[in-house]
C-alpha cells in the first residue's frame, strides 16, 4: 500500500508539473490505470486545500462531467442552466414532462408506465465510446442491447415497387445478389486482362459467390438470406417442415431507384452505427441521473445567463433567477451554451472568438413519439430496429425495451434533412401527427387506429436550445475549431458537442469536456507552481 | 424603469459584495443595469438576445428601442398570418410565438419590449451600402419614417434607426417581393409595400440601410 501511495504522490506532482495529459501519460505507464477502457479519467489534480471555483454554464452532459470530476478534486462548482431541466439534449421523455418548445409548449401525455418513454435527444450509446461507457459504469447506469439495424424492418420509397414496403433483408440480400452476379460476369470476361493470378480470379469469385449467395453458376437466383415467404404451409414458420418458399427477386433497376442503398443501406456499418449498440435500462436520462446524484455542487435551473465578462482576476457571470439578476463570479468559466445562442449574450470577447463561434451553423433534427396501445410491429416479426422511407419521417424506430409489453412507445418520425425538420416544425403539433400518421400508414397500414397520443421535439424549435447538432464545414473546422479549444486569457473554456468532431452524441460532449478540464489543469498546474 | 440613481447604488453594492465574496450569489435588482425579463417572456431573450439586442445567427432581430404599438402591431399582424406565412421561412419561426398570445398576452408583450431600453452605442452589423447613394433615396421614406429615421406614430411608420440592418435589409425585400404587405387587411403592411417603388434594386436597398445605419 506504500507503494501505491508514493506512487500516487508523485503522480500529483507530475501532475503539477505538466498538467493531466502527463498524470494521464504516467498513470498509464506506471500501470494504474488498467487500459483506456477501465480507466478513470485523472484529468483534474486534487487541489489539496487550495481554493479554485468554476462556474459552468450549460446543463447538459459536458458540464455534468466537468463539475463531477472537478468538484472531486476540491473545486467549488456551480452550474447555471437556462431552461427548467438539466441534462441538455440527453432528454427522455415521460408521461407528463414538459416539452418547452417555442411558440407550442406541451406536457407529455404518455401513460404513466416504466417503458413508455423515449429518449428525444442523444438515444444510442456505441461500445467504444470511452467516457460514456465509464460514466455509465462508474455512476450505476444499467445498460441493455439496442438494436439499431434490423433486418425484419422495413424499407419503403415511394418510388420502387409502387410504394410498397421491403423488409431490409429482402432489399439487402437482393443488392448483394445482383452486386455480386454483375461483378462476377465482369471478372469473367477480364479475367485475361487483369493482374490477377488465376487463383486470385478463382478466390474472387468464391467471394463473389459468398457475398451475393451465387448458384454454382454464378447467377443470384435469390436467397434465404431475403427471408421465406411467411407463414409457412405445414407448420407457421416457413421452412420448419417442408422447404422455404424464397420471395420473388426484386428488380433490379426498381431497387437501383430507391435512395436506400445510398447512405442507409450501409448506416448499420458506420464507425458508431455498428452493431452491438447500447442504450440505459429505462431511459437515456439516467445517465443525468447518475450524474445529478453524486453532484454536491448547486445546478441552477431557469438561470438564463446575460453577461459573461473575463477578466485579470475570474470571470463574472450575470444571469437571471428567480425574478432578480445575480452576480456570480468564479475563478474559470467553462461554457457549453450553444454557439449560436452565445452570441446574443453580452460578453468582452474578442471579436475573432465571435466571429468563430457565429460561423458555426445550427443543425435541425425531428423527433415525433407516438404512444402505440399495442406492439403491432412485434406481430409483424419486428423487435428494436429501424424502417426507412424517404418520406418526410425518414425514420420509424421501434422500441428495443419493453418487449411483449401492452403498449409501447414508437418513434413516428427522426429526419436527419434539415427540409424535413423545418417541414415538421412549421406545422402545428397535431399536424405533425397527423402528417406521421399518413406517411406511416404506408409501412404499416393499420398505424393509425394504434395511435393514441404523441410528443413531438424540433430541437431547432426548443427553448434554450434553438438548434440540434453543431453544423461544422470542412473550412470552418480549419479555421476556427482549434481556435476554440483553446482557452480565453485562461479563464474562458468553450465545450459541449458542439465542440467536438462529433457533434450530436454524447461522447462529443464529454470528449470537449476532457480537452477543457486538460487545459484548466494546465492552467491550475501553472499558477500553483507560481504561486 | 431603471433610475441612474439606483443603477449607481446597485453598482456600488456589486463592487462590495464583489470585493466580499467568492463564489456566492449576490442577489442585485438590475445587476449592471439588466432589466428584469418576466419569466413568461423569457423565451424572447433566448432568440433576440440579451435586453433584446437581436441575434442574427438565429435570425433574431433587435427589439431594444422598439415602439410598443409598432410591437403591437407587428405581434397582431403575425398571430393573424400577414407575417410570417407564405414563402416568409424566418417570420414562419416568429409567428407560433405570437399565435399563443391572447389580446392581454400582445399587450403585456408591447409593453415589455418598450421597456427594454435601447442599446447606445448602436453597431453597425454587416450594411455594405454606399450610404451617400442612400441619403438621397432616403428623401422619400423621410417623410413617413422622418428625417433621422425616429419614426412617426401618426403614419404608424416605426423607427428604423438602430434597427438591425441585416434585418431592415431582408424586410425592404420581403416588401418589394410581396411576401409582406401583401396580405389582406394589412393595411400599414400595404402602404409600405406601395413605396417600395423607390428601392427599385437589391442595390438601393443596400444603399438605403447603409444610410439608415448612419442615423443614430
Amino acid at each position: 500500500m506504500t507503494h501505491s501511495f508514493t506512487r500516487r504522490k508523485f503522480l500529483h506532482q507530475v501532475g503539477a508539473a505538466g498538467g493531466s495529459a502527463a498524470v494521464y501519460q504516467m498513470a498509464l505507464a506506471l500501470g494504474l490505470m488498467p487500459g483506456k477502457a477501465f480507466g478513470a479519467p485523472q484529468l483534474v489534480a486534487p487541489l489539496n486545500g487550495r481554493k479554485r471555483s468554476v462556474v459552468l454554464l450549460g446543463g447538459g452532459l459536458s458540464s455534468l462531467m466537468s463539475a463531477y470530476e472537478l468538484e472531486r478534486a476540491g473545486y467549488e462548482c456551480t452550474i447555471l442552466e437556462a431552461s427548467h431541466r438539466i441534462g441538455g439534449r440527453n432528454f427522455t421523455v415521460r408521461s407528463g414532462d414538459f416539452i418547452d418548445e417555442m411558440g407550442n409548449p406541451q406536457y407529455c401525455q404518455f401513460d404513466d408506465q416504466p417503458n413508455l418513454y423515449f429518449n428525444a435527444g442523444a438515444a444510442r450509446i456505441p461500445a467504444h465510446h470511452h467516457y460514456l461507457v465509464h460514466y455509465c459504469r462508474t455512476l450505476g447506469v444499467q445498460l441493455e442491447t439496442f438494436t439499431n439495424v434490423n433486418y425484419n424492418a422495413w424499407i419503403q420509397n415511394d418510388a420502387v415497387a409502387g410504394g410498397k414496403p421491403i423488409r431490409y433483408r429482402q432489399f439487402v440480400s437482393d443488392a448483394r445478389g445482383f452486386i455480386a452476379e454483375l461483378s462476377a460476369k465482369g471478372i469473367s470476361a477480364d479475367a485475361f486482362d487483369s493482374n490477377l493470378s488465376a487463383e486470385d480470379v478463382e478466390r474472387v469469385l468464391q467471394f463473389l459467390r459468398n457475398y451475393g449467395d451465387l448458384d454454382p453458376n454464378l447467377l443470384y437466383k435469390g436467397s434465404n438470406r431475403g427471408g421465406y415467404v411467411q407463414p409457412g404451409i405445414k407448420a407457421p414458420t416457413a421452412g420448419m417442415l417442408e422447404h422455404g418458399t424464397l420471395h420473388e427477386r426484386l428488380d433490379f433497376s426498381e431497387l437501383l431507384k430507391s435512395d436506400f442503398w445510398q447512405y442507409r443501406m450501409h448506416f448499420g456499418e458506420s464507425e458508431d452505427q455498428a452493431a452491438a449498440m447500447m442504450q440505459p435500462v429505462g431511459g437515456m436520462d439516467n445517465i443525468v441521473k447518475g450524474f445529478v446524484r453524486n453532484i454536491k455542487s448547486p445546478m441552477v435551473t431557469h438561470a438564463q445567463v446575460k453577461d459573461i465578462r473575463i477578466g485579470e482576476a475570474g470571470v463574472t457571470v450575470v444571469y437571471q433567477h428567480d425574478g432578480q439578476n445575480k452576480e456570480l463570479k468564479a475563478d474559470y468559466c467553462l461554457n457549453s451554451i450553444p454557439k449560436h445562442l452565445l452570441v446574443g449574450i453580452d460578453n468582452n470577447f474578442p471579436a475573432e472568438y465571435i466571429q468563430a463561434l457565429s460561423a458555426i451553423g445550427r443543425g435541425k433534427m425531428f423527433k415525433i413519439g407516438i404512444q402505440m396501445r399495442e406492439r403491432f410491429w412485434e406481430r409483424d416479426n419486428i423487435y428494436g430496429g429501424i424502417s426507412w422511407t424517404n418520406q418526410n419521417v425518414e425514420q420509424l424506430w421501434y422500441p428495443s425495451h419493453g418487449i411483449h409489453s401492452d403498449k409501447g412507445i414508437m418513434l413516428g418520425a427522426y429526419t436527419w434533412n434539415h427540409e424535413n425538420a423545418e417541414f415538421f416544425a412549421r406545422l402545428p403539433p397535431q399536424q405533425r401527427f397527423k402528417v406521421a400518421l399518413q406517411q406511416g400508414e404506408k409501412i404499416h397500414p393499420e398505424y393509425r387506429k394504434y395511435a393514441e397520443n404523441f410528443v413531438s421535439i424540433p430541437w431547432h424549435r426548443m427553448n434554450h436550445h434553438m438548434g440540434c447538432t453543431a453544423q461544422w464545414t470542412p473550412e470552418t473546422r480549419e479555421l476556427y475549431f482549434n481556435y476554440l479549444q483553446q482557452p480565453l486569457a485562461g479563464r474562458h473554456y468553450m465545450m459541449g458537442d458542439q465542440l467536438s468532431y462529433h457533434p450530436g452524441w454524447q461522447e462529443g460532449a464529454f470528449s470537449s469536456a476532457h480537452n477543457a478540464l486538460s487545459e484548466l489543469q494546465k492552467r491550475v498546474s501553472a499558477e500553483l507552481a507560481s504561486a | 424603469m431603471v433610475g441612474m440613481k439606483r443603477n449607481t447604488v446597485n453598482m456600488i453594492r456589486i463592487r462590495l459584495l464583489a470585493f466580499a465574496l467568492m463564489m456566492t450569489s449576490a442577489t442585485i435588482a438590475y445587476a449592471n443595469g439588466y432589466t428584469i425579463v418576466p419569466e413568461h417572456f423569457i423565451y424572447c431573450t433566448t432568440c433576440h438576445g440579451v435586453e433584446l439586442q437581436g441575434n442574427q445567427s438565429v435570425d433574431a432581430p433587435r427589439l431594444n428601442g422598439m415602439e410598443d404599438w409598432y410591437v403591437r402591431n407587428q405581434l397582431l399582424g403575425f398571430k393573424r398570418g400577414w407575417r410570417g406565412t407564405h414563402n416568409d421561412l424566418i417570420g414562419m419561426e416568429m409567428r407560433p410565438q405570437a399565435v399563443i398570445l391572447d389580446t392581454d398576452g400582445i399587450e403585456e408583450a408591447a409593453a415589455f419590449v418598450a421597456s427594454v431600453p435601447a442599446r447606445r452605442p448602436y453597431k453597425a452589423e454587416t450594411a455594405v451600402g454606399n450610404a451617400t447613394r442612400g441619403k438621397t433615396l432616403y428623401t422619400t421614406c423621410a417623410a413617413c419614417h422622418g428625417s433621422n429615421a425616429e419614426g412617426n406614430k401618426l403614419l404608424n411608420a416605426p423607427r428604423l434607426a438602430g434597427q438591425s440592418d441585416w434585418y431592415l435589409h431582408r424586410q425592404l425585400q420581403h416588401f418589394r417581393e410581396g411576401i409582406r404587405g401583401s396580405a389582406n387587411g394589412d393595411i400599414n403592411g400595404a402602404q409600405m409595400r406601395a413605396s417600395i417603388a423607390v428601392l427599385p434594386d437589391a442595390e438601393a436597398i443596400a444603399d438605403v440601410v447603409a444610410y439608415i445605419n448612419s442615423l443614430h
